[in-house]
């Protein structure tokens, strides 16, 4: 039981925080926003500091590092705002291609390794909210390929992506877990149209439309090798919510001490000390709750699963309640979109709802309760 | 990074598992899973056998006589006692008075007093809170003046806990009245035989006679029972809360009852009922996130580093936590929660007027009693304000 880093992750994560101080400042995150959120000179740019390998298998030339490592770079993208689709591409992908036949792997790991190619997860459907066994596209064997109809949405870099890797069902009813195979489609595939957009937080998606497009076969039973991309994308959510956070905080905690009103700094104002501490409290309870996430990911499915809907719903209630308190405590600027903060707000917004929302993960705490509970249940 | 403890630890772990399951009465911790009343005799009958053991200082060094464990160890030790059912040990004595007689005491006061706590022979009380210093208690006004060999104690604590037990109480004294308030507090400790000392129960709304007041009128008191230097009392009293007190947070204890609140829900009939699974589910989330908080201020304390920001936070989440489990306990009896049966809290086997009585009787009495956590040891918003000076300028 210890929660130090060691050298190389402190190292890690001196390299990530100094790229950040240097290579992405709030002017180019509003920037990227303004000019419609696309990403990929940023991505590239991560690849050059070899993150885009970190979680590549070192034989596919890759880091092979592990959950930890991801944690530490997540949190120091969080903290620096940083806009790029890092763990759709270098964190869930690499863990869905893991199910891949070795062809597929050697062909495609080494590309997102070096970030030539972008390949994200596009499992969303309209209808299906955050529960990954509801897939209605349809995957259809021929001759010795597959062909996918369907559509996806909400994918993240869509029309930057250079791959995506799609669930599609090959049998079973729309909810079952059985019968949902992971294709990999790329971009520009027949029948395969991209429409994009940007999100509210200033980065971009856009929704997959597949009608016969020839797919390759990741896996035919791919719904736990989905569960376990997912909790990885949880637990990578989690760790850049706890850096966003703490900078959030930072930034609202000079705020009270240089702002005055009724001549006098607003830390001097009991309301706002107490809001400022129960900010704390939920600043640390998600902080904890991360560290709880990467912890769990090698353990076996139940734990697993359960953990991470555990952590899920902390940090959801964390960022929530750290974003809206923090924007009240800053006042009207703290709403405009010219201070950073307000980026900050929207960023925390959106990983809440990022891979299932606090309600849908409480849902799965519940169905998931057992007799005990704890760290160690 | 590492979620898991030592093998050393989980030995350590399963040693004190086979002690407390070989040595905790069965009728005790029947009493502690159905928060049924705890008498003297019981309180003291385990804080005996775990002085036989040397376990009941058990935060103590090896140079006093104790076990000198980690903060990991003396973790362990309280999951352990909690999750069985032991009964909380009374901390006034060996968890509270006992490291102050350690660090600033005199031999001889070390000689006097430390054995008769170590062995649970000698029952301690708390002598700070008075009428007019509650969260502020350094404004407390109780004087003791000296007179030769002997301080005269005149003016009242109060909330003070089981001290209709108590045979010694170690008191914040007022011995001088310039300067800051801080600094004319001495650090006393007084046998409550005494003459002069008055004790009076204080009756909570639960109807359960757990807190007093202590009058002190004259009382005579030896100058070898200073502690430390006079005016000093206040360093003294604060060196005992610069320990870094995970068990505060009570999260042991919190697991024992997650597990009775999802039995009592179960058995009401609305475990199944998912407004209310929901509810449990939140809490179990909370209880996991507070012992992740837990575990990374004894993985501090382990590696020597100041977590002081954190652990800050311990008391306030813990405290919430203990009033929202015997919420949530409450609400799963339903209707069967509302009568007021005294005497189920005294007998095991008791049985009442309806089915399940014995199990659902305290559940509200537990509520009430709760309410106290938030309160004590410093209210929960006196905690917001240490938080906030952490962080603010």
């Amino acid at each position: 039981m210890d929660f130090d880093f060691n050298d190389d992750q402190i190292s890690l994560r001196d390299a990530v925080a100094k790229w950040v101080e240097k290579g992405f400042d709030f002017s180019r995150r509003h920037a990227i926003a303004k000019a419609g959120g696309k990403t990929r000179d940023v991505y590239n740019q991560l690849a050059e500091l070899g993150l885009t390998g970190l979680a590549v298998p070192e034989a596919h030339g890759g880091l092979g590092f592990g959950a930890v490592e991801a944690m530490v770079v997540m949190e120091e993208l969080g903290r620096g705002l940083v806009n790029a689709p890092y763990a759709a591409g270098a964190l869930v992908a690499p863990a869905l291609l893991a199910a891949a036949p070795e062809a597929v792997q050697a062909e495609w790991l080494p590309k997102i390794a070096s970030a030539e190619a972008l390949v994200v997860l596009a499992h969303q459907e309209r209808n299906a909210r955050y529960r990954l066994n509801h897939v209605s596209t349809t995957a259809t064997q021929s001759g010795n390929g597959w062909t996918l109809s369907g559509q996806k949405g909400v994918v993240p870099a869509a029309d930057e992506a250079d791959a995506f890797i799609v669930p599609a069902r090959i049998s079973g009813a729309a909810d079952a877990t059985g019968g949902i195979g992971l294709f990999l489609v790329t971009q520009g595939a027949a029948g395969a149209t991209v429409k994009g957009y940007p999100t509210q937080d200033g980065a971009r998606a856009g929704e997959l439309k597949l009608a016969n497009t020839p797919a390759t076969l990741i896996t035919a039973e791919g719904f736990e090798v989905l569960e376990k991309a997912v909790d990885i994308g949880i637990a990578a959510a989690c760790a850049e919510g706890v850096g966003a956070m703490d900078k959030m905080v930072a930034i609202t905690v000079d705020y009270m001490n240089t702002r005055k009103q009724f001549g006098v700094t607003l830390s001097t104002f009991q309301a706002l000390r107490h809001k400022i501490a129960d900010v704390k409290m939920q600043q640390e309870l998600g902080r904890s709750m991360s560290y709880y996430a990467s912890l769990k990911l090698g353990e076996p499915a139940p734990q697993r699963r359960r953990a991470i809907s555990q952590a899920k719903v902390q940090l959801g209630q964390s960022v929530r309640f750290v974003g809206q308190q923090c924007t009240q405590i800053h006042g009207g600027i703290g709403v405009t979109d010219e201070y950073i903060s307000s980026h900050y707000f929207k960023r925390l917004t959106v990983l809440e709802m990022a891979y299932g929302d606090t309600l849908h993960h409480l849902g799965e705490v519940s169905a998931r309760m057992t007799d005990t509970a704890g760290v160690f249940a | 990074m590492d979620l898991q403890f030592t093998p050393d630890e989980l030995a350590f772990r399963a040693e004190v598992r086979q002690w407390v399951a070989e040595n905790l009465p069965k009728d005790l911790s029947h009493k502690v899973f159905n928060s049924l009343r705890l008498t003297e005799d019981d309180t003291r009958r385990w804080a005996r056998i775990l002085g036989s053991k040397g376990w009941l200082g058990y935060g103590w060094p090896k140079e006093f006589g104790g076990p000198g464990w980690t903060a990991v160890q003396k973790h362990l030790f309280e999951e352990e006692c909690a999750l069985a059912g032991a009964p909380r040990i009374m901390p006034f004595g060996p968890v509270m008075v006992a490291p102050v007689i350690m660090a600033f005491g005199t031999p001889e006061q070390h000689k006097r007093f430390l054995p008769g706590i170590a062995s649970g022979e000698v029952w301690w009380s708390q002598g700070y809170s008075e009428p007019g210093s509650g969260s502020d208690l350094a404004s407390l006004k109780t004087r003791a003046e000296r007179q030769g060999d002997h301080y005269i104690v005149n003016g009242q604590k109060t909330w003070t806990t089981m001290g209709q037990y108590g045979e010694w109480i170690f008191c914040l004294v007022r011995t001088s009245t310039e300067g800051k308030p801080q600094t004319g507090i001495s650090f006393l400790l007084i046998d409550m035989k005494s003459p002069g000392i008055t004790v009076r129960p204080i009756i909570t709304l639960d109807g359960e006679h757990e807190v007093n007041e202590v009058f002190f009128d004259n009382v005579k008191v030896p100058a070898e029972n200073l502690i430390g230097e006079e005016n000093k009392g206040w360093t003294y009293a604060k060196h005992l809360l610069s320990h870094e007190r995970t068990n505060i947070a009570d999260v042991n204890r919190a697991k024992r009852e997650l597990e009775r609140v999802k039995r009592i829900a179960r058995q009401e009939g609305v475990l199944d009922d998912s407004r209310f699974r929901d509810q449990v589910a939140q809490l179990e989330v909370e209880i996991v996130a507070l012992e992740m908080l837990v575990l990374r201020v004894l993985s501090a304390e382990k590696s020597g580093k100041n977590s002081l920001d954190i652990a800050g936070l311990l008391k306030i989440r813990g405290s919430e936590i203990q009033q929202r489990f015997s919420e949530l306990m409450m609400l799963a009896a339903g209707p069967y929660a509302l009568p007021y049966e005294h005497e189920a809290l005294a007998a095991a086997g008791w049985q009442g007027e309806f089915a399940h009585a014995a199990v659902v009787a305290p559940l509200a009495g537990t509520y009430f009693n709760m309410r106290k956590t938030t309160i004590y040891g410093g209210s929960n918003e006196v905690q917001r304000n240490i938080v906030a000076q952490t962080l603010l300028a």
